[in-house]
């Protein structure tokens, strides 16, 4: 088995509440491995869309510790942090979140742009992924004249514009029909073929179904972990 | 002797005339002879009253006359002099009259610049005025306060801060058309949902005035009270940085509801136009993200 | 992508919005140019007035300001003494007086008079017929524009004056003159009546013979600063003082309310572009929370998204901030025109005064307020918690 790329140890996750703290995470442990397809499953409420946040380095862990590549994340600054979600790691959300006022093609060179990517080298890598996804021909569209598969499409190939090591995505065929989501599901099994370690929260048990390991939680903590596809 | 220190101090009596003062004089007056001075005056030279003081008609102080003070006055503000140091003495007539009189002219014990008559009744000064004017060869006679000499400035003022009130007013109505425009854009969705629930347009546009007119109201109010607030503090300011009991600002009844005559049609109307596209788009298209 | 072409596309994706925001920000930036410029308008102007008649000291007789106070006896002798000093270039003694023209059929024009002898210096500039001269007989007279509208005689013609030259004084007998000359006199106001005659004939108007004048008017050789010393030593008795102490006094008390008003609406103005630009960042900010928090996931740090905010923010007022200064300059033409109705104003001075510094001033002002008003919107950006914000998007 290769290297961990991420290695969650006894995360804990406590959100203060008027009505009294809620424990969304309960001491989680938890390794990826490189190349790894990973899917989190659970009821509403168990705390997957947390746990992806916190191993995005979109949020910290009230207690535990990440690692990601070998070293401590936690106590990062922010700085440091949003590096790391720019070059190593690619976000895919449910609502897509792509940027109105700017066109398909464009939504793919912001993060590139944001890495110091030369203008050439972006547009060759726009091109690239466009193409991955099947949407060279909606390259100059806005996202507001793209459907939603399309829509998601472009997000996937905004998430790899910087060809991260670790990709994210939560609920990633949430607003889809079971159309598009089967074209979105065969997209992140491509995706994972070329060595990208995906991570997937999802309800869709199709899609839970196509990763080699399943993490089915509950109440904030891994119930139980199903192998296989 | 105290070394002299020839001041240029303005006359506010019947005469303007620019006398030397030289403080605390050794030489007592003849009796009766006291004189009023500003209270610029007495705390610029550190006099008190019942101090003597020597007056000369003479830029050199020469030729003085001694006056014992009998008392301090504050100057009647005057908005036209504003800024000016109101270093001024009040003498009898008769004393300064003595004390201008050169002795070649034997009309300067008889001249004045101005008489200043009290009517009866206030109505009948304009007639008087014009009685006196015909009736007294030479004389110009005319009622006090309708100068309009020296109105003139202040219509000019007026004029002048009537042009800024139209460029604010105009800039504010782009500032709240913009903010409504705002406003409105966040309840497109919530417009949709009412619209296709079975709301009628004009039932959402009564709720859109209704809302217009309350935050333009409110608005106008809330801007009342501050300027009420502010007038104080400007006044306050103003009175101390040119020592004068002069009032800068004055929020009157009239002030405050042409205000709002403004204000709230304006508010309302900013609303109602930007809300209108709003209530004009098809059904879906609100819904739609 | 830069952040400048960020702020581009997000302004133009809301145009209605983008436009009223820019239009109010020209409209408040255009109202602050104007109070710029008025606040050292009458100070320039009457400088350069001051400057423009070719003398830069003025002696009297008491430290009252001009033109008030006594007048200096033995004048004649008062500028001779002045004229010896080598830090001194010419001295013309003026008095002035107030009076009438009585024209045929009893008809009276009231004027201010002054008189003066001309040199190579004068504070009037003749524009049809010839300047005073002491060979003429009657004596001569030059009028301003307005008087000679108003008298309605030709150049050439016999006039007769009656002076009051003191107000303790009956008016003295009418003299007659000639009107030798038209000429312009930089400090009278649109409706003035000036005359000009020599300082003897004017003498003789008032029927006395008081060597008095209300000032010596000086040019210096030197510089300002050395004459008024050396006339101060040589006639203690006397107050020069220099256009620039003219100009200064004029500041603290005759121009003092427009620069109180200046600073007053120049600080409102600011406040309410402060309101303006910190809503419009605010509610546009408020309203992409989802698609910053979704930037922030993808990597964009702190510092980056908050300057999203302020380029937006330095987008709108730039544009705004340079459309106001063609706004400003029209609008200082008709608030210019409404305060130069005041009397008293000479109509060659101004109260709106362009200098090139002003648009420094007015564009440091402007980006300050850029700063303070996008303070607030870049602290919610940066503060923005990422994972609650895109949990709050879904749910919601």
């Amino acid at each position: 088995m290769s290297a961990p790329i991420v290695d969650a140890r006894a995360l804990g996750k406590v959100f203060p509440m008027g009505g009294g703290p809620v424990h969304a995470l309960r001491d989680i442990t938890v390794q990826v491995p490189a190349g790894e397809y990973l899917a989190i499953r659970g009821p509403s409420g168990c705390g997957k869309s947390t746990l992806l946040h916190i191993l995005g380095c979109v949020d910290t862990p009230t207690s535990g510790a990440l690692l990601f590549d070998g070293r401590e994340v936690g106590a990062l600054p922010d700085v440091a942090r949003s590096n790391l979600r720019l070059r190593s790691i690619g976000f895919v959300f449910q609502r897509f979140f792509l940027l109105p006022m700017l066109t398909a093609a464009e939504n793919v060179e912001v993060p590139q742009a944001e890495a110091g990517v030369p203008k050439a080298e972006r547009r060759r890598r726009t091109s690239e992924l466009l193409d991955y996804v099947g949407l060279s021909h909606r390259a100059d569209h806005r996202p507001s004249q793209l459907s939603g598969g399309e829509a998601q499409r472009v997000a996937i190939a905004r998430a790899l514009a910087n060809k991260p090591r670790l990709l994210l995505a939560d609920e990633p065929t949430g607003e889809l029909d079971r159309s598009n989501g089967e074209h979105i599901a065969e997209l992140l099994d491509r995706v994972q073929a070329d060595g990208t370690t995906v991570v997937v929260v999802t309800h869709d048990p199709s899609l839970a179904e196509r990763a080699a390991r399943r993490l089915i939680m509950r109440d904030g903590q891994i119930e139980r972990e199903e192998r296989g596809r | 002797m105290v070394a002299r220190r020839p001041v240029g101090v303005a006359l506010l009596s019947a005469t303007l005339a620019a006398l030397s003062v030289v403080a605390r004089s050794e030489t007592a007056p003849p009796s009766g002879a006291g004189v009023l001075v500003s209270r610029q005056l007495m705390a610029a030279q550190q006099l008190r009253v019942g101090d003597l003081v020597s007056l000369s008609a003479e830029p050199d102080g020469s030729q003085p006359r001694s006056f014992r003070i009998v008392g301090e006055y504050e100057p009647t503000p005057d908005p036209m002099r504003l800024g000016a140091v109101r270093h001024e003495v009040r003498l009898h007539l008769p004393d300064l009259i003595d004390l201008r009189a050169s002795g070649s002219n034997p009309l300067d014990t008889e001249t004045v610049d101005a008489i200043n008559v009290a009517v009866g009744s206030p109505s009948d000064a304009g007639a008087i005025a014009r009685r006196l004017f015909t009736a007294i060869p030479g004389a110009v006679a005319q009622r006090a306060g309708n100068d309009e000499r020296r109105a003139a400035p202040f219509v000019v003022l007026e004029r002048f801060h009537l042009a800024i009130a139209i460029v604010t007013v105009l800039a504010s109505s782009v500032f709240l058309l913009a903010l409504m425009l705002m406003l409105v854009e966040e309840r497109r969705s919530t417009v949709g949902v009412l619209r296709l629930i079975g709301f009628r347009r004009s039932r959402i546009l009564q709720h859109v005035l209704a809302e217009g007119v309350v935050i333009a109201l409110a608005g106008a109010a809330f801007g009342i009270l501050l300027s009420v607030v502010m007038q104080g503090g400007i006044n306050q300011f103003f009175q101390w940085r040119y020592d004068t009991a002069l009032v800068f600002v004055r929020i009157t009844p009239g002030v405050a509801l042409r205000s709002i005559a403004v204000a709230v049609p304006l508010g309302v109307a900013a609303i109602f136009a930007s809300s209108w596209s709003l209530l004009r788009g098809e059904v879906l298209a609100l819904t739609r993200r | 992508m830069r952040a400048f072409v960020f702020a581009a596309r997000s302004l133009v994706r809301q145009p209605g919005r983008t436009a009223l925001g820019i239009i109010g920000i020209a409209a408040v930036g255009a109202l602050l140019f104007d109070m710029l410029l008025l606040s050292r308008g009458l100070v320039v102007s009457f400088r350069d007035l001051l400057d423009s008649v070719g003398f830069d000291v003025r002696v009297t007789a008491t430290d009252s300001p001009l033109p008030a106070g006594v007048r200096m006896k033995d004048a004649t002798l008062a500028a001779a003494a002045v004229a010896e000093l080598p830090e001194v270039a010419q001295v013309i003694p003026m008095r002035t007086a107030s009076g009438e023209i009585v024209l045929p059929g009893g008809r009276t024009v009231a004027a201010g008079f002054t008189g003066m002898d001309p040199s190579t210096r004068r504070p009037w500039t003749i524009v049809s017929g010839q300047d005073l001269s002491p060979l003429t007989t009657p004596p001569a007279i030059v009028i301003n524009e307005p008087l000679s509208d108003a008298i309605g005689l030709p150049i050439g013609s016999e006039l007769t004056l009656r002076a009051g030259c003191d107000p303790g004084r009956a008016v003295s007998t009418p003299r007659t003159f000639r009107l030798v000359g038209v000429a312009q006199f930089p400090f009278d106001d649109e409706a003035q009546n000036t005359a000009v005659v020599s300082r003897d004939a004017l003498r003789e108007a008032c029927g006395d013979d008081r060597d008095e004048a209300d000032m010596l008017m000086v040019a210096s050789s030197g510089g300002s600063a050395a004459a008024v010393a050396a006339i101060k030593a040589k006639r203690p008795d006397l107050f020069p003082i220099t256009n620039e102490q003219i100009v200064a006094r004029m500041q603290t008390e005759g121009f003092t309310y427009f620069r109180q008003i200046s600073a007053v609406l120049s600080t409102i103005t600011l406040i309410f572009g402060f309101l303006l630009i910190t809503v419009l960042l605010t509610v546009s900010v408020n309203q992409r929370l989802a698609e910053i928090a979704a930037l922030r996931a993808l990597g964009f740090s702190r510092m980056r998204a908050a300057a999203d905010v302020f380029v937006q923010g330095a987008l709108l007022v730039g544009i705004g901030g340079v459309l106001a200064v063609p706004l400003g300059m029209a609008l200082s033409i008709w608030l210019d025109r409404i305060l130069k109705a005041m009397p008293g104003i000479p109509a060659a001075m101004h109260f709106f005064v362009f200098e090139p510094r002003t648009l420094v001033t007015h564009a440091a002002l402007l980006l300050a307020t850029t700063l303070l008003a996008s303070a607030y919107p870049m602290w919610l950006v940066a503060r923005l918690p990422i994972a609650s914000t895109l949990r709050n998007e879904v749910v919601g």
